[in-house]
């Protein structure tokens, strides 16, 4: 009877320290005084999260991160808002297939993706470097967007838009009026969802980043494999802590896990 | 309803016209480019590619992991997504949220943590030799055990997740009345519990499969070039050699696996509605 009463905190505790150990690990790793990478780690000092913001390579692949994920989930949500619109108060001929074609990126692996926007779009139009992963992020955050923002168009009764057009609003009128305000809080779940996936892909962004312009996480992946000082952890542990914020936020004033 | 199929293409053409130039034509052209020779259709670039016995190693490793760690998981999700049902209602909604909280960190800095954890001054290796099992420090990282450790941690979550909606639907008398009737823990497993959360198994286990076999970062940051998974093989194959026929072969196996996982999703999802 006492080991079925032990299994469950034991189980739970092994699952945890596997789960976010390593987590902490990479926290305590970045406070390391030494220059080389260890745990325990070797005194106490914030020198190499201070590092972090000198190195210019960092500076410039975490500005295009942010312009791509904010950029990239805002073009999403322009092409993906009036897609979920036809698909749940219009009869849209082909709306299956509409909605294959939108949502496909997220079954196709990442990489494959970024390989075939280059081959086949990026080389032959002769599009810039930049130009190129802000398409990739958007089509990579589309099928969120629309998931999402589907969601809680399904939510909301059609029969008080319905009611504003009788009521001689018109159609743009009552979306923007009507429909909106109410789908607000889904809209905002699609961004975040989308800004963070968008910030933290890898693959999409291999191929297609090139001389100069890098995505954050491309640039750390080439870093580590030169230096191995503890600034990696310390930008890991930087950027774990915000993705954790940012969604914390979320569910505190959001309650985004009711649209994701 | 509105009626307007006009108004109704204005607004989801967009989307469509986009996702269709940017991501489908490309990604059927990529495709197509594997199936071509000189001109003409054909399979020999498939019939070259797995002729070369790195490739097919490099196959059968992607699928072994895949397989390992969905196994893996499976289990270790069973016992945890018990564990965690059982909780009160309040400490229910904070271990749920603590198993989810590693899939809001970049994939990057997880994976990173296991350089700190399993390298050769790491705390496995410092504990082995602290304890007196190695004079020398063992080599972990770039082996097939750090990129199977790497992904398990990195698709635990979606398993747990997925078994613990299953559980929660299991009836609360089926385990104690199999227990009356005298079964054992494990005839419960097998006979009780394993039928009625197939579904929660199978959905986790796709996504842990899937993810498993296209992950780039984990084999790229734990395995080297020494341990090569299917994307990595890509990545090299694409920069190193300018292989794109290759790189074709290999995003056609991706690829059908994906929409294979999918697909059996979603008949599971519509049979599910149906009854």
């Amino acid at each position: 009877m006492t080991m079925q009463r032990l299994f469950a905190p034991v189980t739970l505790a092994l699952v945890l320290i596997f789960l976010i150990g390593p987590f902490l690990v990479i926290v305590a790793a970045s406070f390391s005084a030494g220059d080389t990478l260890a745990f325990p780690p070797q005194g106490l000092s914030f020198k190499w999260i201070l590092k972090v913001f000198t190195v210019e390579s960092f500076r410039q692949s975490f500005v295009t991160s942010m312009f791509l994920a904010i950029g990239g989930t805002f073009a999403a949500l322009l092409l993906g808002i009036p897609a979920s619109y036809a698909m749940s108060r219009y009869k849209l001929p082909f709306a299956e297939t509409v909605r294959g074609v939108v949502s496909a990126p997220i079954i196709v692996p990442g990489i494959i993706v970024g390989l075939a926007l280059l081959r086949y779009f990026v080389v032959p139009i002769g599009l810039s470097i930049t130009l190129a992963l802000f398409l990739a992020h958007t089509a990579l955050v589309l099928p969120y967007a629309v998931r999402v923002v589907s969601a809680s168009l399904n939510n909301l009764r059609s029969d008080i838009e319905e009611a504003a057009v009788l009521l001689g609003s018109s159609r743009l009128g009552a979306f923007f009026r009507v429909v909106l305000p109410n789908i607000r809080g889904g809209i905002l779940s699609a961004f975040i969802l989308g800004f963070v996936t968008s910030f933290n892909q890898v693959p999409v962004s291999l191929f297609l980043s090139g001389p100069g312009v890098r995505t954050l996480p491309v640039d750390m992946l080439g870093y580590m494999e030169i230096v191995f000082d503890p600034s990696i952890a310390a930008l890991s542990a930087l950027l774990a802590f915000l993705s954790v914020g940012i969604v914390f936020a979320a569910e505190r004033f959001l309650g985004f896990s009711r649209y994701v | 309803m509105f009626q307007n199929r006009a108004e109704a293409l204005a607004l989801a053409l967009p989307a469509a016209i986009f996702a269709g130039l940017v991501f489908l034509v490309p990604v059927i052209l990529l495709l197509s480019e594997g199936f071509r020779v000189a001109d003409s259709w054909t399979l020999s670039a498939y019939v070259d590619f797995f002729s070369q016995p790195l490739n097919r190693a490099v196959f059968l490793r992607t699928l072994k992991l895949g397989a390992l760690v969905t196994v893996c998981a499976a289990v270790i999700g069973y016992a945890a997504a018990f564990a965690i049902v059982s909780l009160p209602p309040g400490a229910k909604g904070r271990m749920i949220g603590l198993v989810v909280l590693p899939l809001m960190i970049s994939p990057v800095a997880r994976t990173y943590a296991w350089i700190v954890i399993l390298g050769r001054t790491g705390i496995v290796n410092q504990a082995l030799t602290a304890v007196g099992l190695t004079d020398a420090p063992v080599r972990i990282l770039f082996t097939e055990t750090a990129v199977f450790i790497g992904l398990l941690q990195l698709f635990l979550p979606l398993m747990i997740i997925s078994l613990i909606s299953a559980l929660e639907n299991l009836p609360k008398d089926a385990i104690p009345a199999a227990r009356v009737l005298g079964a054992n823990w494990f005839q419960v497993f097998r006979k009780v519990v394993l039928p009625l959360t197939r579904e929660g198994v199978v959905i986790g286990g796709t996504l842990v499969f899937t993810g498993s076999m296209t992950a780039y970062i984990t084999p790229a940051i734990l395995g080297g070039s020494k341990v090569l998974m299917l994307e990595t093989l890509m990545y090299q194959r694409v920069t190193v050699a300018g292989d794109f026929v290759s790189a074709s072969v290999i995003a056609f196996i991706l690829i059908v696996m994906s929409f294979a996982a999918n697909s059996l999703l979603k008949s599971l999802a519509t049979a599910r509605n149906r009854t």
